[in-house]
């Protein structure tokens, strides 16, 4: 076909990781790009759009691999992509292949796999600079001449070379489809052929002959597990008798394909590379003398990590805290706006909390995203998986997973979206199911509260630790002790299997690109408001629901009711000396009464005051406890009871499945003191330790209490965000509720043993 | 020449070239992809586990695991690392 048929046509971008694959397409697409997921898969699915003169051009960025030999479903789609079997983009018109001029030996062989794809293909070749700056020197003619494809020189970074390239793509598209090239023997292409036919007449369809080698060639490979094929008897039998005849015939597979591929390579490169004689030191190595080294490096590692850790949890707080005001000023021009009720709630209490809840996650993940990309962008990233890789193997993961662990102590939802850069599934997946045991910075505020109220201020190491700052880091430490004892299980048990080895690239140092940077920062907020912000105001507004309703009419009347004379006398009073002061005041009473009776009407007033709020407390706090929030409360007062827990303690904790620090508020309203509460409001933790149990005068809050209800948001999973990303990076449902059942599962077992233990040994 | 030894008895800095891959083909093909295959000139960067090692121009960290054996040939000095005219 002409390219004047079409006036657009789609490109796929492959190559190695570190290749300014992404800088390419960056360069390309600019703002035009989107990201998202391919179904079921928690790859990323980058699709930008350029333009070239009246062309169209759909770029769709795979992500970055060293070969396409699937062994996992993530790994199968970016084959899928290129074979147009991946239903949700185009199939490619071209297949542009990213090379690193400095290290073609090993990209040469994805891109001999990409040429087998019988589809038109182009080569760029990026970092001549770097490279050239190398002492390397490559033969740019010869090697397209060799290749029979286009091959074009290219600086990503500084947006050179670009135009060329899509003139190549353009030609390319317009071109001949290539005939299929293969460095195999001639024995490997019968057996292709014959297994072609065999699949053809088995089901009735037509295979990519690209399938077929990755059959051939992969000893239990992801294509042979696919659904069309996975548990045929037949096929595996089939494919046996195949590698015994390619054995017999000298083809041992897997062996060939990496030996084939390289002879193939070699070929190409003899004699139109050139390079340095001596491989001298570079700056990247000088670097990493200090960065790589145990101590040194260690020691840079953590006081980046402590300033990454600072930036989260402190450098957000004025911006979380503009995101409240706005939210609590929004909440009250609401409030003197509408008329009460429940149109009024809903608003206040259900969307504008809820989309205060999305909003509050906003500067974490921006911060956390800014970091990670400048420090992937600049290299260093992988330096730093390499330092942790030691500890982390301990635990049955790698290096990688620390970052995403790390960030999760400021908030579990930044931290699993890190852990996309864990390529292995079950690391990922073990990363992400214990991530939201770090203690988060939600949970802070709840233990500040209950340590505030009921632990003594009492030196414990001197004045270097005082008891209080102890019980926070007990329970951090609980956090980590727990997380480490679920993984090991979990690298043992659920998602056992064999570990491959643990290789990465540690790619040259740069500086790291503004624009990359930003795209990224952008992409990751866009990201959760968009996948993870509906349902977390879904959720709110359901727990605000809960609380709501029924909310049967009469009941403020009732309480009302209740004060009624003691609100009347008040009043009456009030109005009497406010007529004597009117009457009698100008007449005959001398400035010291006038002044007495004042100060008496003013003290009046503030009981008024004081009276309608505690009656609207009081009102607040009974719908709390007819709602279906309050009854549910109460019928699992048994099942919390042994926790220690009275059934506003179970209230308020499942209020606070939106978010854990709603807990604050929401003991506010149970215990009638409205919902204004904090962490550091001296009435509620007064109220706290005043609260007995109906009917006698025992408290309901004592220090096992306490310690129970902390040690259980030490371990719970109450926050909708963070089981919403767990769905979304995990692709299922399934794993969100395993989180859930498993941390609340564990967070009852350590809260009912603190109590149980703690009022055995403290009474 | 010299023998073969494991790749953990090489001394940090001195350069070798890898003489045979061992172990589970699946995962030896996965180190031969990243561009640690036979005849690739290999330096130890830093010992320990995980290493960092130089094979060709890549720069990569390695654990080692017990599913994979690397074999590697030392060389008598870096000269011999330089490519063939």
């Amino acid at each position: 076909m002409t390219t004047h048929d079409r006036a657009g046509f789609t490109v796929a971008m492959l190559g190695n990781p570190n290749t300014g694959k992404s800088t390419l397409f960056n360069g390309l697409a600019g703002v035009h790009q989107r990201v998202g997921n391919y179904p079921g898969v928690t790859v990323e699915k980058r699709v930008g759009q350029a333009r070239f003169g009246r062309h169209r051009l759909t770029l769709i960025d795979l992500p970055g691999t060293y070969s396409l030999a699937p062994q996992s479903p993530d790994e199968m789609v970016a084959v899928d992509v290129l074979l147009g079997r991946q239903s949700d983009v185009a199939i490619p018109d071209v297949i542009l292949c990213i090379v690193d001029a400095g290290n073609l030996e090993r990209n040469l062989y994805l891109v001999s796999q990409a040429l087998e794809l019988e589809r038109p293909v182009v080569v760029a070749l990026n970092m001549m600079d770097l490279a050239n700056q190398r002492g390397v020197q490559v033969d740019v003619p010869q090697l397209a001449d060799r290749l029979q494809v286009p091959v074009i020189p290219l600086q990503a970074h500084r947006k050179i070379g670009l135009e060329a390239l899509k003139q190549a793509l353009l030609e390319a598209v317009s071109g001949q489809t290539p005939k299929e090239s293969t460095p195999f023997p001639e024995a490997f292409r019968d057996e292709v052929m014959r297994l072609h036919q065999w699949l053809q007449d088995r089901f009735g369809q037509r295979v990519p002959r690209y399938l077929v080698k990755r059959l051939l060639l992969d000893t239990d490979g992801y294509v042979s597990r696919t659904k069309q094929w996975r548990g045929d008897g037949d096929l595996r039998r089939y494919l046996r008798e195949a590698r015994e005849r390619l054995a017999a015939a000298g083809v041992q597979v897997p062996a060939i394909e990496t030996t084939r591929r390289y002879q193939w390579v070699d070929g190409i490169l003899n004699g139109i590379v050139t390079r340095p004689v001596q491989v001298g030191s570079t700056v990247t190595d000088h670097i990493d003398r200090l960065l790589t080294n145990r101590i040194v490096g260690t020691v840079v590692f953590l006081a980046l990590m402590a300033l990454v850790f600072q930036a989260i949890f402190t450098w957000t707080t004025p911006v979380n805290e503009l995101i409240q005001r706005a939210e609590a000023g929004l909440g009250d021009w609401v409030t003197a706006t509408l008329s009460p009720g429940m149109l009024r709630s809903l608003l206040v209490n259900g969307v504008i909390a809820g989309v205060g809840a999305v909003l509050a996650f906003l500067p974490q993940i921006a911060t956390l995203f800014f970091f990670i990309a400048v420090l992937e962008d600049c290299g260093y990233m992988s330096r730093a998986a390499y330092l942790m890789d030691g500890l982390m193997a301990r635990v049955g993961l790698s290096g990688k997973s620390f970052i995403p662990l790390v960030s999760s102590f400021a908030c579990a939802v930044p931290g699993i979206m890190a852990a996309r850069v864990i390529e292995d599934r079950r690391d990922r997946l073990v990363t992400i199911l214990v991530a939201p045991l770090m203690s988060c910075s939600a949970r802070l505020p709840v233990y500040i509260l209950l340590i505030s109220a009921f632990i003594p201020h009492r030196p414990l190491l001197g004045r270097w630790l005082g008891l209080q700052s102890a019980t926070i880091i007990v329970l951090y430490g609980l956090g980590i002790l727990v997380a480490i004892v679920v993984a090991s299980l979990l690298k043992r048990t659920l998602l056992k299997g064999e570990t491959p080895p643990f290789i990465m690239e540690l790619p040259d140092y740069r500086v790291p690109l503004p624009r990359v940077v930003l795209a990224r920062v952008l992409e990751q907020c866009r990201t959760f408001v968009r996948n993870a912000g509906t349902l977390i105001l879904a959720v709110t507004v359901l727990v605000w629901a809960a609380a709501y309703f029924p909310h049967p009419n009469g009941l403020e009347t009732r309480m009302r009711a209740e004060f009624s004379t003691e609100a009347a006398a008040l009043d009456s009073q009030i109005k009497a000396l406010e007529m004597l002061d009117r009457t009698g005041g100008t007449q005959s009473a001398s400035k010291s009464d006038a002044s007495g009776s004042r100060r008496l009407l003013d003290d009046l007033k503030g009981q008024q005051a004081t009276l309608e709020s505690t009656i609207s407390n009081r009102i607040a706090g009974a719908y709390m406890e007819q709602s279906f929030l309050g009854r549910l409360g109460k019928l699992i007062a048994p099942i919390v009871r042994p926790l220690g827990w009275d059934w506003r303690i179970g209230c308020a904790v499942i209020a606070s499945f939106p978010a854990r620090e709603v807990v604050i508020g929401a003991m506010g309203v149970i215990y009638n003191l409205g919902d204004g509460q904090d962490e550091h409001s001296v009435s509620l933790s007064e109220h706290l330790r005043r609260e007995t149990w109906p009917g006698t005068n025992r408290p309901v809050f004592t220090v096992p209490v306490a310690l129970s209800v902390m040690v259980f948001f030490a371990l719970c999973a109450q926050c909708a965000a963070t089981l919403i990303m767990i769905r979304r990076e995990t692709g299922k449902w399934r794993w969100a509720l395993f989180t859930f059942v498993y941390m609340t599962a564990l967070a009852y077992l350590g809260a009912l043993m603190t109590y149980q233990i703690g009022t055995r040994i403290l009474g | 020449m010299h023998k073969l030894i494991p790749l953990d008895a090489l001394a940090q800095g001195r350069a070798a070239k890898i003489g045979r891959l061992e172990g589970c083909p699946k995962q030896v093909k996965r180190l031969e992809e990243m561009g640690m295959r036979c005849g690739s000139s290999i330096e130890v960067v830093r010992c320990g586990r995980p290493c960092i090692i130089r094979v060709g121009c890549n720069r990569l960290c390695f654990r080692r695991h017990e599913m994979v054996n690397v074999w590697v040939r030392e060389l008598d000095s870096r000269l011999e690392l330089a490519p063939q005219p």
